[in-house]
């Protein structure tokens, strides 16, 4: 039942504009992720659902019910808005118990005390943290504070659970573990959840649906495999994984295909579904893991959009292969599953593979 | 690879630079250790003899001992002592808190200025502001008569004990506010946010996270300040004496000065007392202070909303604390500039009636001239001593491998928990024990300048250490790796990176040494005078209008130096931070 509506939120901090135009709507049930570099706004964002920061501007609301609505002075209190909250520092409260940090939102909502403990041991065994009920948080290691967090999170049903870098705090080994088990409970429970990171990784695996936020403006949201394939702007396809930019200008248009001039002549024909300005400019993005090397004297990637390349350095990665290469001034990256022979290569980029950023 | 590179290299540096090192850590710590916890020594034994030390003969005895605590007087004594300490920690602690609480936590006015306002009590001379409490408030003072006689509303007297502790709590006040607010500032705010998402409203987030998350800050304060009330001699000299409420500090000041019959061993047999009390809430509050550490998390957000709004409340909290700050420093320091511009302070006559420059020319001459003279120069030279040992110090204590240096940050903050009289009587005897350079130092105003630094080191120490944590033990580490000695690397790389800090060290002591005052007058004699002896007697004397004048000099020259002080540290400490 819970969607989270978020429209045009403006905030200025001083001079500096933290958010502008910020506007997303998450679906219920959705794990909704904002990524982006630090400073990018994702945490104010986050924080303005919340209830903790109040923007210049726009509208937040759960539902039906307005949390923030600029335009009609409406802001209700953090406290009133019914959200489970994990934050960055997990902010599991030291004076208390395991059992107390849990015990504490069932009695402010006056809970009878004769169901508060069962309710914090059936969420506690949620978070396989039964044992420690009677442990102080530092008496935890780091992944178990962060269970209790989220515990804490959940044991008032919350309408939405909001996460701030959860994960930030861990190793990388139990990152990974936490990752899919949130994403499990997450889905378990049907939770609406407005996830935030700085961590690619994290989003792509985690996520139904992200928005890539910078300089306080929402770049571009979609899929994971959206954003990863087909990157809106340049920031987006620099900022989620490596690329490869190439630039040029439009020369031919003609049954769905551009064919693409770039510096030094060379055509390139790459997919488009629609009709560029002729002689414009144009960027493209391309994934390293979409290039295909074959060796100088290989046979069977030839004629269109295949580049003779030197090869500059290759690193053997365990999974795969990443070769520098350069072509004509042209500098690419490459990732190939096998190695392949020799210091030149043909390079074939895939017409489908790629994505104009510019 | 190749040995090649290595034959051009310099060569290895010498072993020799390691002792050298060890010798410095080791007379660092010698001396720092010795002229701290030294004095004790005499005074321990001035307590266990039969007569004074400066008399020939004598035996060891509990005989000390037994008469102070034969004497009644003694027990009324603490028995007053307690219920003063006690009402002073009460009222300064909550009142401290709360302030601290609306600077950190509300959306009061003009809240920041405020909470650094609030700090001044601490900083001005606190013998200068008593005096001037007593001017303006004490019995037949200017604001007494004013309302008694002319609009026959009762003031709360303050020559008795609730009268007396209200002062003192005024006074300390700020070290309670400064520890919860840094507390506060200091405590992860996401913990308070996390109450507010769970559904708390504001002042349920207060009372069971807020406050909880205090109560280390809390204890840890109100042990200090229960410390320094216990040791407390101005306000109970200057107020108690004439109403003849004795404290355990007036009563060994008074038996070692004004009795008949001094009895020097029996004042070290309770100032022996008073420093085992004190060293025993010392070690309660370091107890207090590691459980505070596990308190600690990450620090809040920067440009989060108030937790608690105080809607119709913010003006009228906010004059609250104002009326605070003029009643505890306004008024009295008021109060001693008219009083040193006129013959008498009365409300009977004008004081525009009444001016005179005689106060003013007094200063002039004689032991007044001579005392500010002291003083000055103590402030400087003890500044200078002391922040370099301390500098020295620290660099040992948090930067070295030398074998004991775990022991000196609790060596270094000890001087803060010892009554000043008891540093003065230590001093004294040491001094009286030490040949020629102690009976050199007893007749020049040196021996004072020493018990002054010492007294106040923690200060320095205070200044100097947060600054030291925040430089990385990295930049030094890479400096040793480069092959840098220990002392090289302290010089070039710690001390220049610790400038702002020492800096501000060297104003803190300058000002402390300035104002400082009770273990002088252990240790005063005619022509070593110093600000705070004079001006102590004097006032009973009667002479209030010079000493007003006196206090006056004191207060300025305070609020020059740490003006000129924060000036220049502020620029140091952002220039700091944007690295």
């Amino acid at each position: 039942m819970p969607e989270i509506h978020v429209e045009g939120l403006v905030k200025q901090f001083g001079e500096q504009r933290a958010l502008h135009d910020v506007t997303f709507h998450v679906a219920e049930g959705e794990l909704f992720t904002l990524l982006g570099p630090s400073g990018c706004g994702k945490s104010t964002t986050l924080m303005s659902i919340a209830g903790f920061q109040t923007p210049e501007e726009g509208r937040i609301a759960v539902d039906s019910e307005t949390f923030f609505d600029a335009a009609r002075r409406v802001s209700i209190a953090a406290e009133r808005r019914n959200l489970g909250m994990v934050f960055q520092s997990y902010a599991v409260w030291p004076h208390m118990t395991v059992f107390e940090n849990l015990a504490f939102p069932l009695k402010v909502r006056k809970m009878k005390r004769n169901a508060v403990r069962p309710r914090v041991l059936e969420v506690l065994e949620l978070v396989e943290m039964s044992p420690y009920v009677d442990r102080y948080p530092h008496q935890l290691s780091g992944g178990q504070q962060q269970r209790v967090a989220l515990a804490r999170a959940l044991v008032y049903s919350p309408s939405v659970l909001l996460l701030d870098e959860p994960f930030s705090n861990l190793d990388a080994k139990l990152r990974e573990r936490a990752r899919t088990w949130v994403k499990e409970l997450q889905q378990n429970l049907g939770l609406t959840t407005v996830f935030v990171t700085h961590d690619q990784d994290e989003a792509l695996s985690m996520s139904d649906r992200v928005a890539v936020m910078s300089a306080g403006e929402v770049q571009q949201i979609g899929t994971p495999e959206e954003i990863y394939r087909k990157p809106s702007n340049r920031f987006v396809a620099e900022f989620v994984g490596r690329v490869n930019l190439l630039s040029g200008t439009v020369a031919a248009w003609e049954g769905g295909r551009i064919a693409l001039e770039l510096d030094g002549g060379r055509k390139l024909w790459i997919a488009a579904e629609r009709a560029p300005v002729l002689h414009a400019q144009l960027t493209l993005a391309v994934r390293p893991e979409a290039l295909r090397l074959e060796p100088a004297d290989g046979s069977t990637v030839n004629g269109s959009n295949t580049l003779d390349a030197d090869v500059h350095s290759v690193a053997f990665l365990g999974d795969h292969y990443q070769y520098e290469l350069e072509s004509e001034s042209l500098a690419l990256t490459a990732q190939t599953s096998r190695a392949v022979a020799g210091d030149r290569v043909k390079v074939h980029i895939p017409p489908d593979a790629c994505a104009i950023v510019e | 690879m190749t040995t090649t590179a290595y034959d051009t290299a310099p060569p290895a540096r010498r072993s020799r630079n390691l002792p050298t090192a060890g010798a410095l850590q080791w007379l660092t710590w010698a001396v720092v250790t010795g002229l701290i916890v030294g004095p004790f020594i005499p005074l321990l034994y001035a307590s266990f003899r039969d007569r004074p030390l400066y008399e020939a003969g004598g035996v060891l005895t509990a005989e000390p001992y037994r008469q102070l605590f034969a004497d009644s007087k003694f027990w009324h004594a603490a028995l007053n002592t307690l219920e003063y300490a006690g009402l002073t920690t009460v009222m300064a602690v909550t009142a401290g808190a709360a302030t601290a609480i609306l600077v950190a936590r509300t959306d009061m006015p003009a809240r920041r200025s405020l909470g650094r306002l609030i700090l001044l009590p601490l900083l001005l001379p606190s013998l200068g502001v008593v005096l001037g409490w007593i001017v303006v408030w004490g019995p037949g003072g200017y604001l007494t008569n004013l309302f008694d006689q002319r609009l026959h509303i009762g003031t709360l007297p303050i020559d008795t004990i609730p009268g007396m502790a209200l002062i003192e709590a005024a006074r300390l006040l700020p070290v309670a506010f400064m520890t919860c607010e840094a507390s506060l500032s200091r405590a992860d705010s996401s913990l308070e946010d996390a109450a507010r998402s769970a559904g708390a409203r504001p002042l349920k987030v207060l009372r069971s996270v807020t406050i909880p998350m205090l109560r280390p800050a809390l204890l840890n304060s109100g042990t200090l300040i229960f410390t320094l009330a216990i040791a407390s001699l101005g306000i109970p000299l200057l107020l108690g004496t004439a109403r003849n409420i004795q404290f355990v500090s007036t009563y060994l000041y008074l038996q070692w000065t004004n009795a008949a019959n001094p009895d020097p061993a029996t004042v070290s047999a309770g100032a022996m007392l008073l420093l085992v009390v004190a060293t025993l809430l010392l070690l309660l509050r370091n107890r207090l202070l590691g459980a505070e550490a596990r308190y600690v998390s990450v620090a809040g957000r920067a440009g989060r909303t108030a937790l608690l709004s105080l809607r119709g409340w913010r003006w009228p909290l906010a004059g609250a604390v104002l009326l605070y700050l003029i009643f505890s420093t306004l008024i009295p320091v008021l109060g001693l500039a008219l009083m040193s511009f006129v013959v008498v302070l009365t409300p009977l006559v004008a004081p525009w009636h009444l001016l005179t420059w005689d106060h003013w020319r007094t200063l002039g001459q004689g032991e007044f001239l001579r005392a500010i003279e002291h003083s000055a120069l103590l402030a400087l030279v003890g500044g200078i001593a002391t922040t370099a040992v301390v500098v020295l110090a620290t660099l040992v204590a948090h930067r070295s491998r030398f074998a004991l240096r775990r022991t000196l940050p609790f060596v270094m903050l000890y001087p803060r928990a010892i009554p000043g009289l008891i540093i003065g009587i230590g001093f004294f005897w040491t001094y009286l024990l030490t040949g020629g350079a102690g009976s050199w130092l007893r007749g020049s105003i040196w021996g004072i300048a020493l018990a002054f630094s010492i007294r106040n080191l923690p200060f320095a120490y205070v200044v100097m250490y947060p600054t030291m944590a925040r430089i990385g033990e990295e930049l030094d580490r890479a400096g040793r790796s480069v092959g840098a000695s220990w002392w090289t690397t302290s010089r070039r790389i710690v001390l220049p990176l610790l400038r702002p800090a020492i800096f501000a060290s060297f104003i803190l002591m300058f000002v402390e040494i300035l104002n400082d005052y009770d273990p002088a007058l252990f240790l005063v004699k005619p022509g070593s005078e110093v600000i705070g002896t004079t001006m102590l007697s004097s006032f009973i004397q009667g002479m209030v209008g010079p000493v007003a004048a006196l206090a006056m000099v004191q207060v300025a020259v305070t609020v020059v130096v740490l003006a000129i002080g924060a000036r220049v540290f502020k620029i140091g400490v952002t220039g700091g931070h944007d690295a």
